[in-house]
């Protein structure tokens, strides 16, 4: 393990992206890190070395965002979500059937994901997703949690977090499809 | 009578993203299946999201290339440095 006192200098930029990411405020990210280091100061002797460094000081910042999440997010988020978007209902007509429906994004969209423009394009759509969704999202499809966690994470019901999860890959379907299309014409 | 217990696009469009956290019941997985046998948007949908998540997946190989880094100042790197020392 290398000394805690280079541990700042090496994984702090990333450490701090990280939590900026999903708390969305400098202040409390910086105080993410810092408490992320201190508490693996504490429990240096838990490190097997399993996992890389930089995993294992991940894993404990992780755990330091989840609990602040759920602190703040006490209060139910209901109202900050607007769950009556006429931006989706828009996609459908009256009988609920699709107004001009998703396009073609290629002949083998398998072979999508060889391209790293494509790739790109998933990153920057990801990125300007509204930032609640884009935490919902992130924790369901990047950290892999259950539905029944991030409910907790996020004190919301699970019909709530269905329709943030649906919102979130219905915009992210959306932002692809017409960055994608504009590339290719 | 069918149309009665059959699902509209809308309907599919939430019920596919749903299915991606859930397992449904048998009589929904039914009615999803049968209404994208029959439509072929609602099945474009379907195989776009699962593109989606392949390709995040994708992208989590490496999570520094999904958000820009962000420098920490070093006002605070410094205080931080610190804190651990005197710990």
């Amino acid at each position: 393990m290398s000394h805690p006192s280079t541990w700042v200098d090496t994984y702090g930029d990333y450490l701090y992206s990280f939590a900026l990411y999903r708390v969305q405020d400098n202040a409390t990210a910086q105080d993410l890190v810092q408490d992320t280091l201190l508490g693996a100061l504490k429990s240096k002797k838990n490190f097997k070395g399993q996992s890389s460094e930089k995993t294992w000081l991940t894993s404990i910042l992780k755990y330091k965002i989840i609990d602040f999440i759920r602190k703040k997010y006490r209060e139910p988020l209901l109202e900050n979500f607007d769950l009556e978007s006429t931006a989706l209902d828009d996609h459908f007509d009256a009988m609920g059937k699709w107004k001009t429906g998703p396009a073609k994004w290629a002949s083998d969209p398998e072979q999508l994901l060889e391209q790293k423009s494509f790739l790109d394009i998933v990153k920057k759509c990801l990125q300007k997703l509204p930032k609640k969704q884009a935490g919902v999202l992130a924790l369901r499809e990047l950290e892999g949690e259950t539905t029944q966690t991030i409910c907790k994470v996020f004190n919301i019901s699970t019909t709530n977090c269905w329709v943030i999860l649906h919102r979130a890959r219905s915009l992210m379907r959306k932002c692809i499809e017409i960055n994608w299309l504009k590339k290719r014409e | 009578m069918i149309n009665h217990w059959m699902f509209k696009c809308k309907d599919i469009s939430h019920l596919i993203s749903r299915s991606m956290d859930q397992k449904l019941p048998l009589r929904i997985r039914i009615g999803i299946k049968f209404h994208l046998m029959m439509c072929n948007l609602c099945l474009r949908y379907k195989k776009q999201l699962e593109l989606i998540h392949k390709a995040i997946s994708k992208l989590d190989t490496d999570k520094e290339e999904i958000f820009p880094v962000t420098q920490l100042p070093d006002q605070t790197k410094e205080k931080i440095k610190k804190n651990l020392e005197n710990h």
